[in-house]
């Protein structure tokens, strides 16, 4: 049941333990909950315990709970300045100079966390050209960001 | 504001330029005194690291003596600033149901707790008086009622608002005190709050569930005045002064209160 949230962990090249037994799928959408949640929630509830993400269209969209899972583990991460953290919740891409560091795969195509100053987890991306080279441009493409809260309201 | 997190939080927003004051009547509230930019739109925010919240409304979820591991029922959640509130006095704890009934707020509510990364709650799309079909049973309980909302934060209230409106709140606001009292447990809190300034939908509910419901008024220790107990030349039971209420100004107008099973130790 829960091959679609292993793979796409898998992109960060790295895997996360979660036990099978205590998530749920509802409507296409999976929660981790706890025992004391597992017996409480009956099968029509709507949100439950942590969200991990959803299937829809065939695809898997994370929540930023699994991001904050996967950005606790040995995983793909750029770390970026203040500015670029600014700009990558309004939904930019990041150039190479806002990345102050990175860790992990620097290969083009690899996903990789995107995180700020202070280690918080704020979206992630698909790197966009190999981050050991010196072209400009944008170096990662942003396919989820946290200003996603304040977009999904509209 | 996260309650783990209070130092390093200020610290962050301080540097970003925005300026907060401590309310004097809560002990995780500030006041925004200077932005230059939108609070709910900083990383810090969309991280959850804190919440925003009208002053008074912050008031009902510090009523709760010990929630931490209790099952607690939240049953007019939505948009889920108190739900957050209530998890984080929890840490996470015990569980929180949270029920509403319109889609819309119930989804607004999902998103407010995955941003401030709740793991506690569980969601039902369902009306608060119809709570007895989870079979279920909680320690405590929130009653935030839907209510008729005052002029101090509706400026076209007076236009808006009639007396049958009043009214039906009222009535439903009685509704929903009668199937969550089922489902309290014995010893168990409920903590009923309306940021309407009406007593049909204050004094005058609480006067009679006191007197229908076997619930007694407890004390509690808040901002506010003590409520009224002569209403519309009624007078009704002396405990209700126990009740608070908040009157525009500072905050929003607020009534608040705590419950308990008359039969209870």
């Amino acid at each position: 049941m829960i091959k679609p949230i292993v793979d796409f962990v898998g992109r960060f090249g790295t895997k996360i333990m979660l036990d099978e037994s205590l998530i749920v799928k509802r409507q296409g959408r999976y929660f981790l909950l706890n025992k004391n949640l597992k017996r409480l929630a009956s099968k029509n509830f709507f949100y439950a315990g942590v969200y991990i993400g959803k299937v829809k269209d065939g695809r898997f969209f994370p929540s930023f709970n699994l991001l904050n899972f996967v950005a606790r583990e040995k995983s793909n991460k750029v770390i970026i300045d203040k500015k670029t953290e600014w700009l990558f919740i309004c939904g930019r891409d990041i150039f190479k100079q806002g990345i102050a560091n990175v860790i992990g795969s620097r290969k083009k195509d690899e996903y990789t966390l995107v995180l700020n100053s202070y280690g918080e987890c704020l979206g992630f991306g698909r790197i966009l050209r190999n981050l050991d080279g010196k072209k400009g441009g944008p170096a990662v493409e942003n396919i989820l960001d946290i200003g996603d809260f304040l977009r999904r309201e509209k | 504001m996260n309650v783990e997190k209070t130092a390093t939080i200020l610290q962050r927003l301080q540097s970003i330029g925005i300026t907060l004051e401590r309310i004097s009547f809560l002990d995780h509230g500030y006041w925004v005194c200077e932005s230059n930019f939108s609070v709910g739109a900083t990383s810090e925010y969309l991280l959850g690291l804190y919440s925003i919240q009208e002053a008074a409304a912050q008031i009902p979820v510090t009523l709760f003596t010990e929630s931490e591991d209790k099952t607690v029922l939240d049953a007019c959640a939505a948009p889920g600033g108190k739900t957050v509130q209530l998890a984080d006095s929890m840490r996470n704890t015990g569980a929180i149901i949270a029920l509403d009934i319109r889609k819309q707020r119930v989804t607004a509510l999902a998103n407010q707790l995955e941003r401030c990364r709740v793991k506690n709650t569980v969601v039902y799309f369902l009306d608060a008086r119809q709570v007895s079909e989870l079979k279920a049973s909680f320690d405590r309980i929130l009653l935030d009622m839907p209510c008729s909302g005052n002029f101090a934060a509706d400026k076209n209230w007076f236009k808006r608002r009639t007396i049958n409106d009043v009214k039906r709140n009222a009535a439903l606001q009685r509704e929903i005190m009668t199937e969550t009292v089922k489902v309290l447990n014995d010893n168990g809190e409920i903590v009923y709050s309306t940021c309407s300034l009406e007593p049909e939908e204050n004094e005058l509910n609480i006067d009679w569930a006191v007197r229908n419901l076997s619930l007694q008024v407890e004390e509690i220790n808040c901002h506010g005045q003590e409520a009224l107990t002569n209403v519309f030349g009624k007078y009704l039971d002396s405990s209700i002064e126990k009740c608070r209420r908040i009157w525009p100004g500072q905050t929003q107008g607020f009534f608040v209160c705590k419950l308990k099973r008359r039969n209870a130790a």
